[in-house]
């Protein structure tokens, strides 16, 4: 029963952010234990989100595998997918949540006027390139557009209901069980 | 569920203002809710960001109708002379020989004789008016852009004003080079596409009820868990 809680929660955590840009949805994944049935949830991080259409220049999608490197208020890095910027008025890029954008640990400065190109390269208004997101080979930035997340919604909406279904076989399990030793003790004592 | 309720507010404001002139669209940003060392806490709205496309181009007609073809804003003055910023080109000639918009602020630097007959505004913002004797040039419509645009504040309708984060405005002349151009006898329409909010409102819905399902999923194990005694 505890499985298909976990199960569940995995599911409702997909489908709760089904609109948020970048995010890689988790898998359950269960393995047999002397417990019974653990689940755990796995990110998967191979499935490519959808391509939006934002027509922003700051919208940023990487298409094949990477991620953006962004430095919290606290200065520690972490990755993400989601690539909403906006730039401030020092040059730096911020995402939604104030994140400020790395490239090569460093903060990445954008002049006014520059865009982005599908290299990752920062070409200012007079062509010169001021910079780069840094990106695995084989990788490309879309600019204007945004990742939509990898969640199936049905294949969610399946797991909930599988989840909800386990979960009462277990209890069907769980009252069996309460029967037969309900029924064996009462026999014991009617036997004395 | 209530991120997805402020996603259809957003979506709602948009269809709302989608007839008003120079209206721009916005869009919800969504993420992850995470705590130190926790994930999976669902969803949160991170509020709308304004979409600052160019909205399409439209000849009006109107005697002083401006667009602008490019980025940027015209300086206006509220009714308490502060500096207000739009891209709304509708202006209209008052009694007072200022040129306003519809929701009331003026034009900043412009002001009409009473005796001009028609003016005319060049693609380099000059504004040159007729008189019954001739022609005088009455000044030149600037344009403000902002080092960071997206974060001025929408204070209602196409007007925004500057905001710390936005950076100092620069004022340019139009029809530089690189720059934003003026368009005399034009007006830009809001670049909030019906068909495309018509579509976001329905997979916002699809995804409230999906949540929906999971919490009823969710409510129905408990409430099996709480007949466990009884069965």
């Amino acid at each position: 029963m505890v499985a298909a809680r976990t199960r569940l929660e995995i599911a409702t955590e997909n489908l709760a952010n089904a609109s948020t840009d970048g995010f890689r949805h988790a898998t359950a994944r269960g393995a047999l234990t002397r417990n019974g049935v653990s689940v755990t949830a796995v990110a998967d991080a191979s499935v490519q989100g959808g391509l939006r259409h934002t027509g922003r220049d700051l919208d940023l999608a990487i298409v094949g595998p990477g991620s953006f490197v962004v430095a919290d208020a606290a200065g520690r890095h972490v990755t993400t997918r989601a690539g909403s910027f906006t730039r401030e008025r020092d040059g730096t890029l911020r995402d939604a949540t104030g994140r400020m954008l790395l490239a090569g640990g460093q903060p990445l400065h954008v002049p006014e006027g520059a865009s982005i190109d599908e290299h990752g390269r920062i070409v200012s208004a007079n062509g010169l390139v001021a910079g780069a997101i840094t990106l695995p080979a084989g990788s490309s930035v879309r600019s204007g557009f945004l990742e939509s997340a990898g969640v199936d919604a049905i294949h969610e909406m399946i797991d909930v209901l599988s989840a909800q279904r386990s979960f009462e076989s277990a209890q069907k399990v769980v009252s069996a069980i309460d029967r037969t030793r309900e029924k064996s003790s009462g026999d014991v004592a009617r036997l004395k | 569920m209530a991120a997805q309720q402020q996603n259809l507010d957003t979506i709602a404001d948009d269809l709302a203002n989608a007839d008003v002139t120079a209206f721009k669209g916005s869009a919800q940003r969504f993420a992850e809710l995470t705590a130190p060392g926790e994930s999976g806490l669902g969803t949160i709205a991170l509020g709308p960001h304004v979409l600052l496309t160019q909205g399409k181009l439209e000849r009006s007609g109107g005697a002083f109708d401006l667009a602008i073809d490019g980025p940027g804003f015209f300086v206006v003055r509220d009714a308490h002379g502060r500096r207000c910023y739009t891209r709304d080109g509708a202006f209209e000639r008052a009694s007072d020989g200022t040129l306003r918009i519809a929701q009331g602020p003026r034009l900043d630097g412009i002001t009409v004789p009473p005796d001009a007959l028609s003016l005319r505004v060049a693609e380099n913002g000059t504004v040159r008016a007729t008189f019954a004797n001739g022609s005088r040039d009455l000044g030149r419509v600037r344009i403000a852009l902002f080092p960071a645009p997206d974060r001025l504040r929408n204070t209602g309708g196409a007007l925004f004003t500057a905001t710390p984060e936005a950076g100092r405005p620069r004022l340019v002349a139009p029809g530089s080079e690189n720059g934003p151009t003026l368009r005399f006898g034009m007006l830009e329409r809001s670049n909030v596409s019906i068909v495309a909010a018509m579509m976001q409102i329905l997979s916002a819905q699809r995804a409230y009820e999906a949540n929906a399902k999971g919490v009823q999923a969710a409510d129905e194990m408990l409430r099996i868990a709480n007949n466990l005694q009884r069965t």
